[in-house]
């Protein structure tokens, strides 16, 4: 089943004249995890932003041909509306996500679930439940203003998942993070299987092995898709310095054709 | 003695303790990556460092003056730092004016500002930027501008909160030549990172603060060739030195630089060892 399809999509940032995005067509999996990445500018971000809806309604720009996400078209306002609570996204820069209305982790984790109408005991439930698995119970009665940048990241992704979204949009969702935590959000996306993954980031090396699928742009369409070893070890995607850093590594050794991604697949490339 | 020094350093926000006892230096020429958990107490750290907050007990020393009773502005012309959240760092229409901001606020001439502003744009590759506005960048864009910004006083001292968060490889790598450049010219610099192909690229010793204390003043090679220091201290190992490791014959150190370790796999390519005998 597919839960996003994208078909021709061309955006273009408002006072742009190059457009970010250009007949692009993807097609997303449910319930599974896909990686979207590429180089810095190559559109992941944007690809993103039109899923949630927020771009071109919020943003504005210029959009056109086809997006359905859960079967409907997030640019329009009836699509939007439709879509609220069930596709949600995670910025990059967490203190931007803020709502700024509560004095609390746990009020925080609440707003989402609190503003979709639903009782208080399932969000209680729901809450406690985040708080748990992104390992913040401990931080529930802090101030969100006071917290580190990788506790605040924290904090914003176990609001998106306490709303319990059939889609969620991350944008580098462990840049904040510290390297036993971010290991920890990349393990637990494949758990999340009720809900479809779209995972935007350069961290290819350490997100890789958690993903099902992976998407790579360039100059706003796509250069490769397919599983992790398909998309990431293409000689072209390796070439654009994109992706995974041990296929580089062989690329940039004098390695052609299909590379490898991991650490195991380089002793058998050299040894054959 | 130049530098960054830190005597038994101890603070806490009203009741919560944040740095217990932390001391260590970082000489000129040296570069230092400050590792731990989110909520160690890193970026506080650095706040402390910049003279931005002053520690309960315990001395801190930027270029051999102790900061209490100094202010940022006193270390201004010392000091160059990039902020966690760059894009907070600025005030300017365009990315220039922002990269001269400071240094006009040192009292520097337009002329003086603009030429030092334009050589530290040019440092960091990001001349073709210099007349767009700061808020239209990406986040990897703000980081590279404030480190030109930071570049820009040509400081004795660097400190840097993660300065490659949402940078790709390209752009890693870029970051980590600037500062393997200013560590050549003897400017001290502590790198906040969580990032270990950054520490490979360019850190000389780790600093890993646990719960406000130091737990880790190691020599950074070391620690990233050792799989099992590594994984105590809750780091991963860097996909570029396990495959580092798989190139070099048994018994010599892996390569850590991402450059070293295409070399050493180039020349297992050319030369595979010889069968061992038995």
């Amino acid at each position: 089943m597919t839960a996003i399809e994208v078909a021709g999509l061309g955006y273009t940032h408002p006072g742009s004249d190059q457009p970010a995005l250009a007949d692009l067509d993807v097609s997303i999996p449910a319930g599974r995890v896909t990686l979207v990445t590429g180089r810095l500018g190559a559109g992941c971000s944007t690809l993103l932003e039109i899923l949630a809806g927020v771009a071109p309604r919020l943003t504005g720009g210029t959009l056109t041909g086809t997006v359905r996400v859960l079967g409907v078209d997030p640019s329009t306002r009836e699509g939007g509306r439709t879509l609220v609570g069930r596709v949600v996204m995670l910025l990059p820069t967490p203190s931007s996500q803020l709502s700024g209305m509560t004095s609390t982790v746990r009020d925080e984790v609440a707003f989402g679930p609190a503003n979709l109408g639903w009782d208080r005991q399932r969000i209680a439930r729901v809450v406690d439940g985040e708080l748990d698995r992104l390992g913040i119970a401990g931080l529930a009665d802090r101030d969100p203003a006071t917290l580190s940048g990788g506790e605040l990241q924290r904090v914003i992704l176990a609001g998106c998942l306490a709303m319990e979204p059939e889609v969620l949009l991350l944008d580098e969702p462990a840049a904040e993070l510290d390297p036993p935590m971010a290991e920890r959000l990349y393990a637990l996306l494949p758990e999340l299987t009720a809900t479809t993954v779209v995972l935007a980031t350069t961290d290819v090396d350490r997100a890789s092995p958690h993903v099902q699928e992976v998407v790579v742009l360039d100059g706003g369409g796509v250069v490769a898709a397919g599983s992790p070893s398909e998309a990431l070890g293409q000689e072209a995607v390796v070439g654009l310095d994109a992706g995974s850093t041990v296929a580089r590594i062989v690329y940039e050794a004098g390695g052609r054709g299909r590379l490898p991604i991991d650490v195991a697949g380089v002793r058998e490339w050299i040894a054959s | 003695m130049t530098g960054i020094q830190l005597h038994d350093v101890h603070f806490a926000y009203g009741a919560r303790p944040v740095l217990c006892g932390v001391s260590g230096q970082c000489g000129p020429g040296e570069v230092v990556g400050l590792t731990g958990p989110n909520g160690a107490g890193k970026t506080t750290l650095t706040r402390l460092l910049m003279a931005l907050e002053h520690p309960g007990a315990g001395r801190v020393e930027i270029g051999g003056r102790c900061t209490d009773g100094l202010g940022p502005a006193d270390l201004a012309d010392q000091v160059g730092y990039v902020f966690q959240h760059a894009g907070r760092q600025f005030f300017s229409r365009t990315v220039l004016a922002d990269v001269a901001f400071g240094l006009r606020q040192l009292g520097w001439t337009a002329a003086r500002a603009g030429a030092a502003a334009n050589a530290a744009l040019a440092e960091v590759d990001a001349t073709r930027m210099a007349g767009m506005h700061p808020h239209d960048l990406s986040p990897a864009d703000h980081k590279r501008i404030a480190l030109a910004a930071a570049l820009a006083v040509d400081p004795s001292v660097l400190i840097l909160d993660e300065p490659t968060q949402g940078m790709d490889r390209p752009g890693m790598l870029r970051a980590a030549a600037v500062i393997r450049r200013r560590k050549a010219s003897g400017t001290a610099v502590l790198l906040v990172t969580h990032d270990m192909a950054m520490l490979a690229e360019c850190a000389d010793r780790v600093w890993h603060l646990e719960e406000g204390h130091l737990v880790l003043d190691a020599p950074a090679p070391g620690l990233l060739r050792d799989p099992e220091l590594l994984h105590r201290h809750g780091f991963t190992e860097p996909a570029q030195v396990a495959v580092g490791r798989t190139a070099v014959r048994a018994g010599e150190p892996a390569p850590i630089r991402l450059a070293d370790v295409v070399s050493a796999v180039r020349d297992r390519l050319r030369s595979p060892p010889a069968p061992t005998a038995g």
